[in-house]
């Protein structure tokens, strides 16, 4: 591929509040998911697949865990020295408070987008977030953006009506036939027909060129639309070619805990692991050192997954472990996710529970949740039995 | 800046005492504990030691280790004013600079150490596995004003005839080296750790290569000719975990004790890295049928059969009713179904096809070699 034929903005600007308190203090972009991953590896990984090697990122709120995971970009192919680069704009949030005393500018927002792919002279722009977790391969999208003639590509998965979440309510689409992929609406679930069991759900993951995209921009920066991928074309669908792209991976919008939880417990089934993980390239993150994983004489693992560096001596069932994590003997874990750093005491069990990073479960602790109603234990938590209980 | 102290990391083993496992990779490179390569420890110690600066000097079969080692970033070389570099040997206008033992390997660099001009030059073997405070043993030589100290192990003393024994007067000062005597007068076997002082490193090699031509090695050459002119040579105690892992039944104790939660090396240590190439792998996955105990599993396995005190590295399948005991499996290994792997050793990217057995005994470990198949279409055939 030419050098700088495609640039990449990546809206991470995403409404993490129905994922709090996972979301406390990090945006949605760097929640750590399957062991050893956060989420904006995936898109970074379609990137680097695809050799893109120029990315702008639109951060809101506190974004430290997402630099300290990213770093250069060096990981993913995103720091060469000719022409590509990792761009960070954050404090858009704070930019805008600011503008609402200046009226009638294009928001910084959108100046920034503009002035990015301007910079990057790159033919054409993808557009993505990151909580629509999945393992995209660009280069198929644009031969099929280009065969199409179209002005935008936009991609879809066609899903069951019921997984659809809250926020995803104004986010797929209507094609003018049947079996035809040209986009003339973007609907709100709640007004699909009763009978419509599927629907083409959006990624909001776009491809098109530069010029359409600046054009697209301009308008969505006067109307002050901002931060989704569909807000660009919502308006303009009788103006302009847009089409769907249909994706048949493994997808699932991270959108509030439960989704998330579920997220997490695909990845338990062999054929939603091997979608995500082994499909193409391995998903890059940032590696760490750290020892083999040790399980003892003592464990008892079944049908879990594992990130290195852990410490097992106890019974490990249906749950996913992060790194680092110390299982004592004789504790109990089931359908649960526990984050890097955390220590679960002897005697422990636990059920239906998420742990974020570097909980301290005591001995004898028993914490549990249910299957629709996840317990989540913040960040450094420190939890011991009650006494006398 | 000047460098006080350039490590210099002989790498160039040919290990044929490990077989197979060392036909194509040198042994530094050989794989080692899951998720490293025995040179990690040199490195890993140049690092933790402060020594920033690192010539890696390769030659038998170094592709695999010239990868590994790159540019030393997972060693957090790839720095200003520091780094790995690897140096090979190669033709020049004065003929090929091959390199015919380890004190001609520095020899053939001295225009390299040179440009660091350092005051001392630490050599060290690349194929120890060990965790060692190279400073300390810097301190000593420069507290006893030595011109070589000589890094040494106490062994026992019936295994002492296997090594290049030093004996000491009451201060450390070496009056005497033995290479594998047969009736040794101490127990303080050479690491094949140094540090020279580097001038006179220099002269040595120089003036011996002007007239005789015969320093080729430290052990043979170099420390006897330090010993006869009566310079300082002094002996430096190790005493912590250090194993030489050049054959295939020490690489398999090596790694057998490495299992060992309360083992001396202590790997969980982050105090004292041992740093290698983490490549990205997806999670391991131990599936419902799986059975596994007393293990090290690294990222990108898959196991849904039985395994027990055994080692698995980076992206390990192994299939269903399958039993890995007492083992060492390598990076990229595909186990199918049925099979049985006992007191083995098996090489990087080797397939074990459904209902293999490969089954050694202690003291006489199976290895399957890199890339090896076993079972599968030869069984049909039959």
């Amino acid at each position: 591929m030419k050098k700088h034929k495609v640039c990449a903005i990546l809206n991470l600007n995403e409404d993490g509040s129905r994922l709090a308190p996972l979301t406390d203090t990090r945006p949605i972009t760097s929640l750590p998911f399957g062991c050893r991953y956060r989420l904006i590896d995936f898109p970074f990984t379609s990137l680097h697949s695809a050799e893109i090697e120029s990315a702008a990122f639109f951060l809101t709120g506190n974004g430290r865990s997402l630099h300290d995971h990213i770093r250069s970009g060096a990981s993913w192919g995103l720091d060469s020295s000719i022409g590509g680069g990792l761009f960070p704009h954050t404090e858009i949030d704070i930019k805008e408070a600011v503008e609402t005393h200046q009226p009638n500018q294009l928001s910084s927002f959108y100046h920034d987008q503009i002035h990015y792919v301007v910079r990057s002279k790159a033919d054409y722009v993808v557009v993505m977030g990151s909580k629509m977790l999945c393992n995209i391969d660009i280069q198929p999208l644009l031969h099929y953006h280009q065969e199409k003639g179209s002005d935008v590509t936009i991609m879809y998965k066609n899903v069951p009506k019921e997984t659809c979440t809250a926020s995803a309510a104004e986010s797929h689409f209507s094609f003018d036939a049947e079996g035809t992929d040209r986009i003339t609406g973007i609907n709100l679930v709640s007004h699909t027909p009763e009978e419509v069991g599927r629907v083409a759900l959006s990624m909001g993951i776009a491809i098109m060129r530069s010029e359409k995209f600046i054009e697209l921009t301009t308008e969505a920066g006067k109307q002050n639309l901002k931060g989704d991928t569909l807000l660009l074309v919502k308006n303009q669908l009788e103006h302009n070619k847009v089409y769907g792209y249909e994706y048949t991976g493994y997808l699932k919008d991270i959108d509030d805990i439960q989704s998330y939880f579920d997220a997490n417990m695909d990845m338990l089934n062999e054929d939603n692991y091997n979608a995500l993980f082994n499909r193409g390239d391995a998903i890059i993150t940032k590696v760490k050192n750290g020892a083999p994983t040790f399980y003892s004489k003592e464990a008892e693992v079944k049908n879990a997954q594992f990130a290195s560096d852990c410490f097992i001596e106890g019974k490990v069932e249906n749950s996913l472990i992060f790194r680092k994590v110390k299982v004592a003997k004789g504790a109990v874990i089931d359908h649960s996710v526990v984050m890097q750093g955390s220590e679960i005491g002897e005697g422990s069990h636990l059920e239906y529970v998420i742990l974020d990073k570097g909980v301290k479960v005591g001995a004898g602790v028993s914490l549990k949740g249910t299957p629709e109603d996840v317990l989540v234990i913040k960040k450094n938590a420190v939890i011991e039995a009650e006494k006398g209980a | 800046m000047r460098t006080e102290t350039l490590a210099m990391i002989l790498a160039g083993g040919q290990g044929t005492r490990l077989g197979k496992l060392t036909k194509e990779i040198a042994k530094p490179a050989v794989p080692f504990g899951g998720k490293y390569r025995i040179i990690d420890f040199a490195l890993s110690n140049c690092v933790n030691s402060g020594i920033k600066n690192v010539g890696v000097v390769t030659q038998y079969q170094p592709r695999e280790l010239n990868s590994h080692v790159g540019n030393g970033a997972a060693w957090g070389l790839n720095i200003h004013n520091g780094g790995a570099t690897i140096l090979q040997p190669y033709s020049s206008v004065e003929g090929e600079k091959w390199f015919k033992g380890t004190a001609h390997a520095i020899y053939q660099n001295i225009d390299f150490i040179d440009r660091h001009n350092p005051e001392y030059v630490l050599i060290l073997s690349g194929d120890h596995i060990y965790k060692m405070d190279y400073q300390e043993m810097l301190a000593f030589h420069k507290m006893k004003k030595a011109a070589l100290t000589v890094g040494v192990i106490p062994v026992p003393i019936e295994e002492a005839p296997r090594f290049g024994i030093m004996n000491t007067d009451q201060t450390g000062r070496i009056i005497e080296f033995e290479e594998k005597p047969k009736e040794p007068k101490s127990n303080l076997a050479s690491m094949g750790v140094y540090i020279f002082d580097w001038a006179m490193l220099k002269k040595y090699l120089i003036d011996n290569q002007a007239k005789e031509r015969t320093m080729e090695d430290f052990g043979q050459h170099v420390i006897p000719a330090y010993l006869r002119n009566n310079e300082n040579v002094f002996a430096y105690a190790f005493r912590d975990y250090w194993k030489d892992v050049g054959t295939i039944e020490s690489l398999w104790e090596a790694n057998m004790e490495f299992l060992d939660p309360t083992h001396a090396l202590n790997i969980r240590n982050s105090d004292w890295r041992i740093y290698s190439q983490n490549p990205s792998a997806p999670p391991q996955f131990l599936t419902a049928a799986s059975n596994v105990t007393n293990a090290m599993i690294v990222d990108g396995c898959y196991v849904a059969g039985e395994v027990a005190h055994s080692i698995l590295s980076h992206n390990v399948k192994i299939g269903k009713g399958s039993v890995v005991k007492d083992s060492f499996i390598m990076a990229d290994v595909t186990i199918g179904e049925n099979v049985t792997i006992e007191y083995a050793i098996v090489g990087e990217h080797a397939r074990i096809h459904d209902g293999a057995q490969i089954i050694g005994k202690e003291k006489e470990i199976a290895v399957v070699g890199y890339s090896e198949e076993i079972g599968g279409l030869k069984d049909e055939e039959a």
